[in-house]
């Protein structure tokens, strides 16, 4: 039982496109926010993987999942942020969909 | 204590400043405009902390230096943290009366993140103090979610929102741009750098993109005249040019340290193409705009555009000269925020129209607005003309002849839209006559930058050293 580490950058590289993607042509803010996450879990799982490549045996690369500690901590920082930026809105329009942004324009 | 904490001793005093603020908030029940006042004197102690105690030198492993360059840097923040405070209080007291001091703090925390983040030399220190600095200003933008100018409609949350979505993406980019490099190289350093190959250059170029957000460059500019429009306008002042300096910080420590600046070839072309970009957006965007906060939005577009040519140089006195011009535009444009914003508290709005015979209500202001303009559009004798010719030398002597000679044509452009402004303050008609009268502190922050653009316009020459001296102990000590 063992993956290539290939195959997770792969597999990471796939989550990100799909982030892009959503986060693109999707108009609820909620998914939105959702989609930045994916994009961002996709780094982590490509910092691990590129970690794996480089450990050998011996000496274990740590560098990676340090990383994706403090992005996974940023991503926490941004939702809480992001969270309550959305009541806010839902508070004042009743709705969360991107069409609710429009006020300003130009 | 360790050999190394002295070299963070001016930032762990701004994180003191803003524990001590939400310690006296909590314990004791000081009026709002105290707090500020407090935080004011302690920044400005900070200030001249930075001039009398020795900070250089290096923390083992390398992560973080502290020399001329982070000086630099750290001063300007820490100037246009003063500025943007003093210009807030009143604005706090009168419209969030309960709240004051967790917009202290909110601003302290994320001047923290700027000033850590000039002497980051490894990548971790560099992301999470970029985060630190952006996180609390998608707090602050939304602050006034309640309550606007009067006829106006409620924009905080959603110019927040904006900041937000496309601030949050763009670190989703920079990280995952990181995770190729890192990933590459094996080592989170950024000197480090990445043997070239397809996939470090799309790494490289998903961390400019993210970089470039902050910096509100082409084509990451779309928050950028909304969120100054919805946001309050004490704090846009501050948002216009702090961030932007975080911004060129973070761009030129990854794009000049020495694991990149031999991938130039790769990389300049990127910040020129970005560049010229940002400065046609910027300058034509302009010339339509009726609201002084947006026409002020796309000014700050096409100003980073001329910032970005002083870098794609890639020498020393390029990257001097692009310091020359941050420091210079923090002052004018933070000054020509803080006018706009006197002004339209007893003008009835930001829209241009609105600031018709402003210089009859109030000829202080009206000339202040003047002078910021003249500064801008780079009309010589004030500091805005040195910033842009400087640049524009450089950028020349480095062989960049085209991005020089559309900024040029650009630039006279902008002098339309600038002057436009000026005309309506001092030749339009306004509603009435009735004096305008700024706060106490809004005036000595407005008075301090024009102080600053005018005596460095007429002498211009210590600034040029330091910034010289900047880049020198930067590229020196690489």
């Amino acid at each position: 039982m063992n993956v290539p580490s290939e195959h997770l950058l792969y597999l990471a590289a796939g989550l990100f496109a799909i982030g892009v993607l959503g986060f693109l042509i999707r108009r609820n803010v909620i998914v939105v926010l959702m989609c930045i996450e994916l994009m961002l879990n996709a780094a982590n799982l490509t910092f691990l993987a590129a970690s794996r490549q480089h450990s050998t045996a011996q000496a274990a690369n740590l560098d990676g999942p340090v990383f994706a500690i403090f992005v996974i901590l940023v991503a926490a920082c941004e939702a809480a942020v992001g969270l309550a930026l959305i009541i806010a809105l839902f508070r004042l329009k009743q709705s969360v969909e991107a069409d609710s942004l429009s006020e300003m324009k130009g | 204590m360790s050999s190394w904490v002295h070299l963070l001793s001016l930032d762990l005093a701004v994180v003191g400043l803003a524990a001590l603020v939400m310690l006296l908030d909590a314990l004791a029940s000081l009026r709002g405009r105290t707090i500020g006042a407090l935080v004011v004197a302690g920044l400005v102690g900070v200030l001249i902390a930075s001039f009398q105690i020795d900070v250089t030198g290096t923390t083992p492993h390398g992560a973080y230096v502290s020399d001329a360059w982070v000086l630099f840097f750290k001063r300007i923040f820490l100037c246009a943290a003063i500025l943007g405070v003093l210009g807030s209080i009143e604005w706090l007291d009168r419209h969030a009366p309960k709240r004051q001091a967790e917009y202290y703090a909110l601003l302290l925390f994320s001047l923290v993140g700027m000033l850590l983040l000039p002497g980051a030399r490894d990548w971790v220190l560099l992301v999470v103090a970029f985060e630190l600095m952006g996180v609390p200003l998608y707090v602050l933008a939304a602050y006034a979610k309640n309550d606007t100018t009067p006829g106006e409609p409620k924009l905080a949350a959603e110019a927040a929102l904006k900041l937000f979505v496309t601030g949050a993406a763009s670190s989703a980019f920079t990280f995952f741009g990181l995770a190729l490099l890192v990933g590459l190289s094996g080592s989170t350093s950024i000197a480090q750098g990445a043997q070239m190959s397809p996939l470090a250059t799309v790494g490289l170029m998903l961390v400019i993109a993210g970089f470039g957000f902050k910096l509100g460059a082409v084509p990451f500019h779309f928050w950028v005249p909304d969120t100054y429009q919805g946001a309050p306008t004490p704090f846009v002042a501050f948002l216009s040019v702090a961030p932007k300096a975080g911004g060129l910080a973070a761009l030129s420590v990854i794009l000049m340290s020495t694991g990149w600046v031999g991938a130039k070839e790769l990389w300049a072309p990127a910040i020129v193409v970005i560049s010229i970009a940002s400065m046609a957006v910027g300058n034509l965007f302009a010339l339509p705009q009726t609201d002084a906060r947006r026409l002020l939005g796309f000014s700050g577009i096409a100003q980073i555009g001329y910032v970005l040519i002083a870098l794609a140089a890639a020498t020393e006195q390029g990257l001097a000269m692009a310091l020359f011009f941050i420091a210079a535009y923090v002052f004018t444009n933070l000054g020509l925020f803080l006018v706009v914003h006197a002004a339209a508290q007893d003008m009835g709005g930001h829209g241009i129209a609105e600031m018709s015979g402003l210089s009859r209500r109030s000829p202080w202001l009206g000339g202040a607005l003047l002078v910021f303009l003249l500064s801008l559009a780079g009309i010589p004798f004030v500091i805005g003309f040195w910033a842009k010719l400087f640049v524009f030398l450089e950028a020349y002597r480095a062989g960049l002849v085209v991005p020089v000679i559309v900024g040029i044509v650009l630039a006279v452009v902008g002098l339309f839209y600038y002057l436009s402004v000026a005309r309506q303050t001092f030749m339009a008609e306004g509603k009435s006559d009735e004096k305008i009268h700024a706060g106490a502190p809004l005036s000595a922050a407005i008075a301090v930058c024009l102080l600053a653009v005018v005596v460095l316009g007429l002498w211009p020459g210590p600034l040029v050293e330091s910034a010289n001296a900047a880049a020198a102990a930067f590229l020196g000590g690489r």
